[in-house]
């Protein structure tokens, strides 16, 4: 079989000294860059790009590749801890993630995160071995309408992701939805909402308000606090470094879940793997087995969507190797990193370079098994952080999201957003509203929107396309057998309330 | 007498410290500006061209990406930083040539607020067509939007971008009339031609080139009058649809803020032109479908200056808006 001479030609490339070498280089910055709170694997990307023109594309590929994905795998690091996100993705993770380090189990939750990731990154890199150029002909088969119903699902699902209240849940997600209105309207060209300034032409920052709302807001309602009720995991309380055999059976059917959602999702260039988390966590909660116990720290919910974000960042090269197409900013600089080299990716660097895919894809294996060796020692490390006292730590936590805010766009009026949405994410805290599903309304709202009007620009006008899409038919009725699962338990506790009274 | 020969001595030691200043220049790292995000058309450009000059001027040269608000952004900051030759500015066609033509109010003048070094690449674009789609060549997509106005949908990396204007140019040209679907960036607008979304898309080469090799995208002819060097057997718009005038291109050229000295904008425009010649880059550029630049300062500024005028009666004829 051909994929075996292919493999062999891949791991002939990845297993040079030099490229092991740059291998072990990009996913241990990637780890440290995941870690370190906001700092985007973009800006890393974009600094280290200079020092790739002189390796080989393979190497420099390898590398830039090995930063990205060793991000994801580090971005789970601070959810768990200090619950920022660093990336969209780990949004999920601090739900649970944060709720098992409160008590003091902050070390099973960062090596399931790393064990998670390290199995789903390993079963999804060998779907892009076998499936790309078929896989790519599905992405290429989703139309305007079949992306707007899978987010109208993805939407849906996110009023799953909260813990509390299903009212306060669909508020949020419409005050994200209102605050992701801000910004170009891509089908017209009109600049909505910004006050006349420039720097809210592109919308509001997702990194200002995911670090303002999660990251800060926390800092703030620990300080306010006395010191002796702190929620912060104190020593004694740090408890076991890994997690149990008994843990990692219970999560073993969600990591598989999770696997597969995130490496389907993955493959759709149009922010398919964006939405592979919050998809493998609504799953998740409603389909694993008793006891449950999402949101104050079940370790499944952090298995599934650690599983799926990382499948989903190996198959999110399918699109970019096999089409040309970044799936976001940081594929869209591999591709800049290529086209300096003199390399056209696409369908055709496929065939005509062997070397260069194959050789990334034996890489991403050989990385995947760096970043389990590297991550799983570091947990002891990461947990013994939490003894820092909290006064020490808190300045640390602010200026981590300052600076990572700040090189995003090195602009400085993302700090105002930073300051205004702590402020708001305090007030939210406060009023016991959960910040995730307004996260994922202001990512999926423009998508949305821009989806939907180009399906009906295309269709003239014709609303029908929505349903005579097979595809999209199929995401709207799913979306609305989970809405009416959400909703007769509510309604049911509602009138069980009525009664009493 | 005696202020005049104070000025006079004071005016020559002003430019002799400027001499100097040229002569060292550069003692520190250079920046250069990219009003746009890593990755994309204008970024590599900028990024080809760091890498040589800090291989010629023995400084750093780094690039420093300032995206967002349609290049207003990182211009205004090339617009306002120091002129001494430290910050340079990327720019492309959108910037100086369709912006004043689109927006009311521009934070940024080509002519008050930068000097000019000099054109880097030009590139056609591409009228491209799904390849299962019955419209085949110039003459069928001409045809077909005459006895369907409004229908036939062109693709374009966004409203108001220089694909757009080339876009309407051609219709406008052919007296009929496309319906405009805009995506977020050319990648995105090339996909969409090669999966059918869109019949026929307005792309930069560089877009939809692996569309192209892979067999789902039909190139039909460049918006350019000239024919593209690197892909001699596509006919340009003139002669595949009898259209005369229609020439619209897309450039990025290199600036410095109004203000830097002579000396400075002189020596960096002779290691662009020297840069611009070399074969590997070249070759570098020609992969994305465009020729290197060179040209003087004043060409440079004469050919925007016509384009602006161009788009300008072309967004009035089309009645782009976006505000």
């Amino acid at each position: 079989m051909d994929i075996f001479s292919n493999l062999a030609i891949g791991f002939g490339v990845a297993v040079t000294a030099q490229n092991l070498l740059y291998c072990f280089t990009g996913v241990f910055l990637g780890t440290l860059i995941g870690v370190l709170p906001g700092i985007a694997p973009v800006a890393t990307v974009a600094m280290l790009l200079p020092l790739t023109f002189s390796l080989s594309p393979a190497a420099s590929l390898i590398m830039l590749a090995g930063i990205y994905y060793g991000a994801q795998y580090g971005g789970s690091t601070t959810a768990i801890l200090v619950n920022i996100p660093g990336e969209s993705s780990a949004v999920v993770t601090t739900i649970d993630g944060h709720a098992m380090a409160k008590q003091g189990r902050a070390g099973p939750a960062l090596g399931i995160a790393a064990i998670s990731s390290f199995i789903a990154g390993c079963i999804a890199t060998l779907v892009v071995a076998l499936f790309s150029p078929p896989l790519a002909e599905i992405a290429l088969k989703f139309q305007p309408a079949d992306y707007f119903s899978l987010m109208v699902f993805g939407l849906v699902g996110a009023v799953v992701l909260a813990r509390g209240s299903v009212r306060k849940a669909i508020a949020m997600v419409v005050l994200g939805l209102l605050l992701g209105l801000v910004g170009t309207d891509v089908n017209s060209g009109v600049i909505r909402f910004a006050f006349g300034l420039p720097a809210l032409a592109e919308g509001i920052s997702f990194a200002a308000l995911a670090m303002g709302m999660f990251g800060v807001a926390e800092v703030i309602y620990n300080l306010e606090q006395h010191a002796a009720d702190r929620k912060v995991v104190a020593v004694a309380k740090i408890g076991r470094v890994m997690p149990t055999l008994a843990d990692l059976r219970q999560c073993l059917p969600s990591i598989a879940r999770g696997t597969g959602l995130g490496a389907l999702l993955g493959i759709l260039p149009g922010g398919g793997a964006l939405l592979s988390s919050f998809a493998a966590y609504t799953v998740e909660k409603k389909v694993a087995s008793a006891p449950k116990n999402f949101g104050n720290g079940d370790i499944r919910g952090v298995a599934a969507p650690e599983a799926a974000n990382n499948a989903g960042a190996q198959t999110s090269f399918i699109p970019m190797l096999t089409l040309g197409v970044p799936s976001n900013p940081t594929m869209a600089l591999m591709i800049g990193a290529l086209m300096i080299q003199g390399i056209q990716p696409g369908p055709q660097a496929m065939l005509q370079r062997p070397d260069l895919f194959w050789g990334i894809v034996a890489s991403m294996w050989i990385g995947n098994l760096f970043l389990l060796l590297l991550n799983l020692p570091l947990v002891g490390l990461w947990v013994r952080l939490l003894a820092v006292p909290y006064r020490l730590l808190f300045p640390a936590i602010l200026m981590f999201c300052c600076i990572g805010v700040y090189s995003i766009n090195n602009n400085p009026f993302d700090l105002f957003q930073l300051v205004v949405f702590s402020a708001l994410g305090y007030m939210l805290l406060k009023l016991g509203c959960e910040p995730a599903p307004l996260v994922l309304g202001l990512v999926l709202g423009p998508m949305m929107e821009e989806y939907l009007r180009r399906a009906l620009l295309i269709s003239l006008g014709d609303p029908t396309v929505l349903i005579t899409s097979p595809l999209s038919a199929a995401f709207l009725i799913a979306a609305l057998v989970l809405l009416v699962s959400i909703a007769v338990p509510a309604i049911r506790t509602q009138r069980e309330v009525a009664m009493k009274e | 007498m005696r202020v005049v020969a104070g000025l006079l001595c004071a005016s020559l030691a002003v430019f002799c410290s400027a001499q100097a200043q040229a002569q060292n220049y550069p003692t520190k790292p250079i920046r250069i500006l990219v009003p746009y995000a890593p990755g994309g058309f204008v970024d590599v450009a900028a990024r080809i061209i760091s890498q040589k000059l800090q291989e010629r001027l023995g400084q750093q040269v780094i690039v420093e990406n300032r995206s967002g608000g349609n290049g207003f952004i990182g211009t205004t900051a090339g617009a306002k930083a120091a002129p001494d030759g430290y910050t340079l500015l990327t720019a492309h066609t959108g910037e100086f040539a369709v912006s004043p033509a689109v927006f009311k109010d521009i934070p940024f003048d080509l002519e008050r607020d930068f000097e000019t070094i000099t054109l880097v690449s030009i590139a056609p674009m591409l009228v491209a067509v799904n390849v299962k789609s019955p419209i085949q060549s110039i003459p069928d997509l001409i045809a077909a939007a005459k006895a369907k106005p409004n229908t036939i949908g062109m693709g374009t990396p966004g409203t108001a971008s220089i694909n757009h204007l080339a876009g309407e140019w051609f219709a406008d040209a052919a007296g009929v009339k496309f319906l405009h679907v805009p995506y977020k960036g050319g990648a995105p607008a090339g996909v969409a031609v090669a999966a059918g979304e869109v019949p026929m898309g307005i792309m930069a080469i560089s877009s939809v080139l692996a569309q192209i090799q892979a067999g789902r995208v039909k190139p039909l002819a460049v918006t350019t009058a000239k024919r593209s060097p690197q892909f001699k057997d596509w006919p340009t718009l003139q002669e595949a649809g009898n259209l005369k005038d229609v020439d619209a291109s897309i450039w990025t050229g290199l600036f410095a803020p109004k203000g830097t000295p002579k000396p400075i904008l002189d020596k960096l425009h002779a290691e662009m032109v020297a840069i611009l010649a070399m074969p590997d880059v070249r070759e570098k550029f020609a992969q994305g479908g465009a020729e290197t630049g060179g040209t003087s300062a004043a060409d440079f500024v004469a050919m925007i200056r016509r384009e602006a005028a161009t788009y300008k009666a072309i967004v009035e004829k089309a009645n782009i808006k976006p505000e």
